[in-house]
This record gives C-alpha cells, sequence and structure tokens, in this order.
C-alpha cells in the first residue's frame, strides 16, 4: 500500500544551496581585511608586535616568582571581593529569575509584558559593569556599595537573558498537563517549568559569580571596592611578582567555582 | 454532563477542526472517539476543559459554558477534569509524588504550592491515587526514570489526584507497546466503573475502541459520522469513518484483553 496514495510520487528537484553562509564569510572576511588596515581600520602591524614582545619578557620572568610574601596583604581585599561576589550574585540572580520568566515566551503573561522585559534587559546589558560603576560611584561614593550596585545589575542582565532563552527551549507538555488540571499560572511556573530549567539556572548564577570574582578587578580600578585597588596599585609600581600573587589566587578561586558548578549540575540534572 | 451545541472550532490559521457538532455525553459513560489523524478528535477533547474553546456555538460541562466562562470558572472547571495524554507530559526533572500533586495545586494556594507546602491531606490524596494504579513504590523516584507504561500510570495518578468527575485521555496508548496498551485502557475502564468518573479517550485503534467502547463516537474531517456502540460497530462502520478499507495499521493487536474482539 502506498503511504501517499493521493500524491504523485515523484522526486522533487534538489532546492538551490542557500547562499547565506558563503556570502557571509566574504563579507566577514572583507570587513575583517578593512578594519586591520592602516588606512580605515586599528591599523594591525603583527610585526609590530614581534618587535615589542622583548619588552614584555622582563614582565613575564617577574609574573612567574610570585612574591608569596605579598599573600596576606591580599587577602583582606580579596575577602571583600569575595563578600561583594557573594552579595551581587544572590541579589542578582534571585531578581534575574522571574525576569526571566517574564522575557520568555512560553512563561510570559502577555506579548506587551514580553517585548517590555526583553527591551529593558537589552537596554540593562548594552550598559557595561564599568561605567555602572562609574555611576555609582559618583552617586554614592568610593567603597563595596557601588560595587556591588554594578554587578548585581550586570547579573540581572547576563541572568536573565541565558534563563529566557532556556525556558524558551523546555517541554511544554507539562505545561498544558498543569493548565488542564487547573493550576494558575504561577504553579504552573513553579511546578511545570522551574524543575525543567533548575539545572540551568544554577549554572548560569555560579557562572556570572565566577565573572563577579573577575569583575572586581576592573571594579577596582574606578574606587568600587575589592582586590583591584590592590591589583591597581601593584600594577602602577611595577611589582609583577606582588600581581602575579592576586593572578593565582583568582584563577585558584575561579577553579574551584568551577569545580562546584559541575558537582552541582550534575546533582540536579 | 457534557453537551456540546452546534459547536465548531476554528484555529487562527483558518483550518475548521470541528464543524457544528452537536453531542451529549451523559455522567458515568466511557466514550471512544475514533478518526484518523486530523480528524479533530484532539479538538474535541481540548474543547471540553477550554484548552481549546468552541469559536462558534458552545460546549456545556456540569452546566458551565466553556465559551462563556472566566479565566477563574475556566481554572474551577478544569479542576474537576483531569486530562491524560499521549506523551505523559509528566516533569521527568521531579519526583513521580510532585508530578501527582499537580492533581492537588487547584486546592493548594498559590503561595503553599511556590514553596511545596502542600497539606497532608493532599499528600494522602495523591499517595492514594498511586496506590490504585499499582505504582506507589515509585513515589519518591524521579520521573524520568519511569518505562512508557509506569508514566502514563502516573499521568492517570496525576488525573485521579484531582477528584475529577470527567477524565479526559487523548491517544492515552500511542506510544506503549500492545500488552502495555491494553493495561492502561484496562486502568481506565476500572476507573470509569468503580468511581462512575465520565471518560473520554481519543483512539486510532480499532480493536481497543470495539472492545473498551461503552459507547463510539466516530470522526471524520472535524464532523460526527458515527454514533453507537460498541457492540454494534464492524468493519464497514469503521471502514465509513476513515472513508477507506482498513489497514493491519488499524489494530492495536496482541490480544491479551479478556474479550478481545476481531474484527
Amino acid at each position: 500500500m502506498s503511504l501517499t496514495a493521493t500524491q504523485e510520487n515523484i522526486r522533487p528537484p534538489k532546492p538551490r544551496p542557500s547562499l547565506v553562509v558563503p556570502i557571509g564569510l566574504v563579507a566577514f572576511l572583507a570587513i575583517s581585511w578593512v578594519a586591520t588596515s592602516e588606512q580605515f581600520g586599528i591599523g594591525l602591524d603583527p610585526g609590530k608586535i614581534l618587535e615589542d614582545i622583548a619588552n614584555g619578557v622582563g614582565i613575564l620572568g617577574d609574573l612567574l616568582r610570585p612574591n608569596w610574601a605579598f599573600l596576606p596583604k591580599t587577602v583582606e581585599p580579596m575577602l571583600e571581593t569575595f563578600r561583594m561576589a557573594v552579595l551581587a550574585s544572590a541579589i542578582g540572580c534571585s531578581i534575574a529569575l522571574p525576569v526571566a520568566f517574564l522575557a520568555s515566551r512560553v512563561t510570559a503573561p502577555n506579548l506587551l509584558t514580553y517585548v517590555a522585559d526583553r527591551s529593558v534587559l537589552s537596554v540593562v546589558r548594552a550598559i557595561p559593569d564599568f561605567l555602572y560603576a562609574l555611576i555609582f560611584v559618583s552617586a554614592v561614593g568610593i567603597g563595596p556599595l557601588p560595587g556591588i550596585a554594578a554587578l548585581i545589575l550586570f547579573n540581572i542582565g547576563v541572568v536573565a537573558k541565558l534563563q529566557s532563552e532556556t525556558v524558551d527551549g523546555i517541554d511544554v507538555g507539562p505545561i498544558e498537563a498543569s493548565r488542564a488540571a487547573g493550576g494558575n499560572r504561577l504553579q504552573t511556573v513553579r511546578w511545570a517549568v522551574l524543575p525543567q530549567v533548575l539545572p540551568n539556572y544554577v549554572a548560569y548564577s555560579l557562572y556570572t559569580f565566577e565573572l563577579n570574582i573577575r569583575a572586581s578587578t576592573v571594579l577596582g580600578i574606578v574606587g568600587a571596592g575589592g582586590i583591584g585597588r590592590i591589583l591597581l596599585r601593584e600594577y602602577k609600581f611595577f611589582n609583577f611578582s606582588n600581581v602575579s600573587v592576586i593572578v593565582v589566587e583568582l584563577f585558584v578561586f575561579v577553579f574551584v567555582i568551577e569545580l562546584i558548578s559541575i558537582t552541582l549540575r550534575r546533582r540536579l540534572v | 454532563m457534557i453537551r456540546f451545541e452546534n459547536a465548531s472550532i476554528t484555529y487562527p490559521g483558518g483550518v475548521q477542526a470541528l464543524k457544528n457538532l452537536t453531542l451529549e455525553i451523559p455522567d458515568g459513560q466511557l466514550m471512544i472517539i475514533v478518526g484518523l489523524s486530523g480528524a479533530g478528535k484532539s479538538t474535541l477533547i481540548r474543547a471540553i476543559n477550554g484548552l481549546v474553546p468552541p469559536t462558534q456555538g458552545d460546549v456545556i460541562v456540569d452546566g458551565v459554558s466553556v465559551r462563556k466562562a472566566s479565566t477563574k470558572q475556566l481554572r474551577q472547571l478544569r479542576s474537576r477534569i483531569g486530562m491524560i495524554f499521549q506523551t505523559f507530559n509528566l516533569v521527568k526533572r521531579t519526583t513521580v509524588l510532585n508530578n501527582v500533586l499537580m492533581g492537588r495545586l487547584h486546592n493548594t494556594g498559590t503561595f503553599r504550592s511556590l514553596v511545596g507546602w502542600y497539606k497532608p491531606k493532599d499528600v494522602e490524596i495523591a499517595m492514594r491515587a498511586l496506590e490504585r494504579v499499582g505504582i506507589v513504590e515509585k513515589a519518591y523516584v524521579r520521573a524520568s526514570n519511569l518505562s512508557g507504561g509506569q508514566a502514563q500510570r502516573v499521568g492517570i495518578a496525576r488525573a485521579l489526584a484531582q477528584d475529577p468527575g470527567i477524565i479526559l485521555a487523548d491517544e492515552p496508548v500511542a506510544s506503549l507497546d500492545p500488552p502495555t496498551g491494553h493495561l492502561v485502557m484496562r486502568d481506565l475502564q476500572r476507573i470509569n466503573r468503580e468511581l462512575g468518573i465520565t471518560t473520554v479517550v481519543n483512539l486510532h485503534f480499532l480493536d481497543l475502541a470495539k472492545v473498551y467502547g461503552e459507547r463510539i463516537v466516530g470522526l471524520r474531517a472535524g464532523e460526527l459520522v458515527y454514533d453507537g456502540t460498541g457492540a454494534e460497530a464492524n468493519e464497514d462502520v469503521f471502514r465509513d469513518i476513515y472513508g477507506r478499507s482498513l489497514t493491519a495499521d488499524d489494530v492495536l493487536g496482541e490480544a491479551t484483553a479478556p474479550a478481545a474482539v476481531a474484527l
């Protein structure tokens, strides 16, 4: 028996290959070339890197010899960075979760909420954390508080975007089941959607925590507290052996967070 | 009682899934809807709990108009109607018990349900529902670890936990192997008989429809083309519903049913 008894069983002609990829590739190469050229772009000259590399060797030598005697002096600012990151991640990620549900077509109550939320989120993301820190420092003065405020906004932007896109991709069957059982919108989000996206949420939150630890080095430069202030000072005095200690500490931090992230995700998935 | 009054459903894309349907399903009946894919079976079932409300005419369920019901009334109506799905629609990343407790959401305040603080009475109802389908030992197992047959029984338990007056089953055995399909159909039959729950089931396996259908309704292109008992429905009737001759694909086979009847 033919499955398509009513249709003629003829092979269709092969569709023409899409030109999007080759055209995109050519455009990308052309733009890259223009951007690196001397007249229009940044004037990238690979030879110059090789010429100047000798200057870097001395710094590299210092970086490879961390001055461990400096370690005790980094403990207090490092703890401040840690506390800033914990607080900013906790607050930012908590706010990001409901914001993410409103920014997904699957869970947003209506189109207006969805569009409004997504627009606000793109603005929040478009402003760099550095600029947030500058604004908050000028508003509330030097210290960890403007740093935390800047990181919170940064975290909301990142987590809400990633999380809302994860929600977009879930299995909608359980949502129908919850609605059919008489569950209201919040109950449906809690029991049909949240269990499906929780592992991703934990991973995104830990990732932003890691980003916060690193971002605090930048924030310190504008006076927003943390290890960044010490890092900048040592860098200015060319104490690269001291800078090295801080870099190693940051590396250990990020590595430990990664380990925790892997363990937690394995438990939750 | 469920009453379709000249109900038509046209989807936003312009597809008319249900045409001028008039149908009455008395309390306690086990009714089976048969028809080809796209005949409007799923739409008919979803019209009863308002997941797809009628665009013309009306569906009256226990005196409530599905078309005119407010959001709140619709939720109240749905709380009395359990639903079972072809692909089970369980939340795989949580426990079986949490899935069944979804059937108690209508009786749980929003705050309580957000923190998962179900009343002990509701947990008891969920456990009883799992006992009734013989799968209570899996209560704390993650739903992702269930076989297809087990998952569908959890789906039935979730519907039962609502303490419903009506159960809707949308192709409940289409994702299952034949023996398991019969087990699930027998569960539904038992629930219908023991608890007196009105049960509406979509099937495309004609032998199953004949064995379990107290009443069979045939749909073709959104129109009612047959309404009679399972005993009356013979091969000619099914051929008329399908608009073509029958094939081996139209029966589930594997006659493990108590009273399997060849077509």
